[in-house]
């Protein structure tokens, strides 16, 4: 059939051997994880941006042997007709096939989509981009940040590597004035710096940046996007199991020491 | 004693009676077929393979894990691009289609047998012989394919080292699976000392290499001068009779 | 969007300073991903490629199996930030005919029948783009095949040759590639039999048979850049000290 891009359908290679999945267990109850971690321990994380020179903004994230590459591209366009004097974010993701032997070929699914949306709110309801900023003529044109989000490598915890990519490659556009004959080019104004944190729950324990095993194992999720004043830009709880309000208050407070730390290491001038 | 890398399509010899593994012939000349080691014998020429899948052939030992159980054939994931098919004849009891679960279920994680691979790639396992069994405890660990000879060693030697300096029982399937049995601490050692290897695995000297690598550990882990260290091996040689692939019937 | 030029050539040199038969700078690296069973990050030019292998694998959906051979599958993708215009993501009639050319550019060489009823799946993802991605993404798809332990007759090298202000050039930079006269590329196996071979623009055939060869000259190079990128991954993976073992074990045993 001419035309059709091949349609790649992941093996379900997802049962994992039970004595796999009782180790991983075991470990969590004697308060240890397979790589050595402490429960609220990050692997290792570095952050390199300016890498795409086509994009306006670019930053190449990895957590372990996670890799994801975050571009911004920025245009200008027409503003929403009920916002008249706003610039627009718009976030995709795509996890592409090579980052993983379970991820499709395709237009993005709900994995992706969930990923876009999350990473999307955190920059948003931060309101870490004051997009009165990006207008230009009101009601006519206004800049349209692109953020594209494109998966690499997964080993676990994308989300996150996701969202810390997105901030960087912010935190290092520039706003293309001159290509488009609005004025001198411009640092995009970045005002604040969310980050988003995975923490998963199995065993009765919270785990932050789950790994492929871990994630794979854990009941349920939940992500806390914080900002630097430790206030929160977004939530979301992904997976089938319950969390008790102990646990959430926990799992907030364990993301906003985390972000910090990542913020204070990475991110900050 | 340098190694020869070849890539495929290098031409490795104008003798085309040599061909051998991991070689095809072109315009009368062989050619490596494959990205890896030149391995030149008296009688052929073949190319060890530095990367690639496992794919099953009769009489295989496997460590698989059971991913479905299908109207009377357990579905087995054998780390291959084909699965392997376990027919409910093949279990050495009789049992009902209805209770085939109970005897292995799904995430159960068990050392088999390739009985048969047929043209059409159906991997027929078997479950009868004595020596597999369900691995109801220990853990597995799953390496390249490629390296499992250098896990195993010249007849057996390097894993009976393994066995013996570690003190664990030890199960290599060549489908890049290995079990480990023992306590928490021997398991993390002998996962190290596999990872170990297959870092290492082209090598000179890679037993004794290893050899050092485990002195080394030991000594780090128990911390003990030499004089102590014959009770340690006292301890150690008591303690590895127990992990042996000694035929325990696990089928209940 | 940049103007034409109004001269490609200038002193017997193009615009870039280079020669009519001089690659621009390729640099490789083997093996960046974890999870793909092989795969390679190539960097051409300002071009950057990454490329991945996952397979042989169980082929979904059964229908599309061959029971006497693997099927070979390639997919071929531009981020949607690697040009200066953003692209809308997702696949577009351009990049499914770069699909189709690539996969049919490998099909002769893997030795599909040792995998019936398998894939292999090929994943070239254009991180950033300048002219001559298909050859960069072929090129790095090659090195991802060997990296996985794909049997194959020969590593795949490709190139691409043009015609601009008259002269037949090698390895066709951005501005040649927009304005030029004519787009050859062109991937041959280590014997020389071409795999792929495409023309978009006006030759003679006396042209196109002098750019043909100028092509295989360029693909000839790539090959070397291929096999010493493979050599030397064996040599760092696998060359080592002594002492190294001593040391990564942690103990300073000096028995």
């Amino acid at each position: 059939m001419p035309g059709v891009m091949l349609a790649v359908i992941p093996m379900s290679n997802d049962v994992m051997a039970e004595i796999q999945h009782d180790y991983l267990f075991n470990l969590v109850l004697k308060g240890e994880r397979a790589d050595g971690r402490s429960f609220d321990e990050f692997r290792e994380i570095t952050i390199e941006t300016n890498v795409i020179d086509t994009a306006d903004g670019s930053a190449l994230v990895t957590i372990g042997t996670t890799q994801v590459l975050v571009g911004v591209k920025v245009q200008p366009g027409e503003p929403f007709p009920d916002t008249p004097d706003v610039g627009v974010i718009i976030t995709n993701a795509e996890l592409i096939p090579m980052a993983s032997p379970e991820f499709e070929a395709g237009p993005p699914r709900e994995g992706a989509i969930e990923i876009a949306r999350v990473v999307d709110r955190g920059i948003r309801e931060s309101k870490s981009i004051d997009l009165k900023k990006l207008c230009v003529t009101e009601g006519e044109k206004v800049w349209i940040v692109f953020i594209d989000i494109h998966i690499l490598d997964n080993d676990g915890n994308i989300l996150d590597a996701a969202s810390i990519g997105a901030i960087a490659a912010l935190l290092t556009t520039t706003l293309p004035g001159a290509r488009y004959d609005e004025g001198e080019d411009m640092p995009l104004p970045v005002r604040d710096i969310p980050v988003a944190i995975t923490t998963v729950e199995f065993g009765g324990e919270l785990l932050l940046d789950p790994s492929l095993d871990e994630g794979k194992i854990a009941g349920t999720s939940l992500t806390v996007i914080t900002n630097s004043d430790g206030s929160i830009s977004g939530m979301q709880k992904s997976g089938t199991d319950p969390l008790t309000t102990d646990q959430i208050i926990r799992i907030v407070d364990m993301a906003k020491t985390a972000a910090e730390e990542i913020r204070t290491k990475f991110l900050e001038v | 004693m340098g190694k020869t890398i070849v890539v495929p399509g290098d031409i490795v010899s104008d003798n085309i009676k040599m061909s051998g593994s991991g070689t095809y012939v072109r315009d009368g000349e062989v050619c490596a077929a494959v990205y890896g080691i030149l391995n030149a014998g008296d009688r052929y020429i073949s190319v060890i393979p530095l990367a690639g899948k496992y794919i099953p052939h009769a009489n295989d030992r496997v460590i698989g894990i059971v991913t479905e159980v299908a109207y009377s054939n357990w579905i087995v994931d054998i780390n291959a691009p084909y699965e392997g098919v376990l027919h409910i004849s093949q279990y050495p009891q009789r049992i009902d289609v209805e209770n085939m679960s109970r005897y292995l279920k799904v995430g159960d994680c068990i050392l088999t047998m390739v009985k048969d691979v047929d043209a059409g790639m159906r991997v027929e396992l078997s479950f009868r012989d004595r020596e597999n069994r369900r691995l109801d405890d220990g853990r597995i660990i799953t390496i390249d394919p490629t390296k499992m000879p250098r896990v195993i060693g010249r007849s057996g030697s390097m894993i009976r080292l393994l066995k013996s300096e570690i003190g664990c029982g030890m199960f290599v399937g060549q489908n890049g699976r290995i079990w480990i049995n023992g306590n928490d601490d021997r398991i993390d050692l002998a996962i190290q000392t596999v990872k170990y290897i297959e870092d290492y695995a082209h090598t000179p000297g890679l037993t004794e290499r290893v050899q050092a690598f485990l002195k080394a550990k030991q000594k780090t882990r128990y911390g003990r001068t030499h004089e102590s260290a014959e009770s340690v091996e006292h301890v150690k040689s008591a303690e590895s009779t127990e992990g042996t692939d000694e035929v325990r019937n696990g089928n209940e | 969007m940049s103007e034409r030029p109004e001269r490609f050539i200038i002193d017997g040199k193009r615009l870039d300073g280079r020669s009519f038969d001089e690659l621009r700078p390729i640099k490789i690296e083997l093996s960046p991903l974890d999870r793909a069973d092989g795969s390679c990050y190539l960097e051409w030019g300002r071009n950057k490629v990454m490329a991945a292998v996952y397979g042989p694998r169980e082929l979904h959906p059964r229908h599309r199996q061959n029971m006497t051979r693997a099927v070979v599958q390639f997919r071929y993708n531009m981020a949607s930030f690697s040009v200066d215009d953003r692209i809308r993501p997702g696949h577009n009639r351009r990049s499914i005919e770069i699909s189709k050319v690539s996969r049919e550019a490998f099909e002769p060489v893997i030795f599909t029948k040792f995998f019936p009823k398998t894939a292999i799946d090929v994943f070239v993802e254009v991180l950033r783009a300048d002219a001559g991605t298909r050859t960069a993404g072929i090129n790095a798809a090659s090195l991802a095949l060997a990296d996985a332990g794909i049997p194959m007759r020969s590593l795949v090298s490709a190139c691409a040759v043009g015609k601009v202000d008259g002269e037949i050039v090698l390895d066709l930079m951005k501005e040649e590639d927009n304005y030029g006269e004519a787009d050859v590329p062109v991937a041959m196996t280590v014997g020389e039999e071409i795999t792929l071979l495409q023309m978009d623009g006006h030759l003679t055939p006396k042209e196109f048979y002098k750019a043909l060869e100028l092509a295989k000259s360029g693909c000839r190079q790539v090959y070397e850049l291929q096999r010493q990128a493979l050599v030397e991954k064996y040599n760092k993976d696998y060359s080592v000290d002594e002492d190294d073992a001593r040391s990564d074990a942690g103990g300073d045993s000096d028995e």
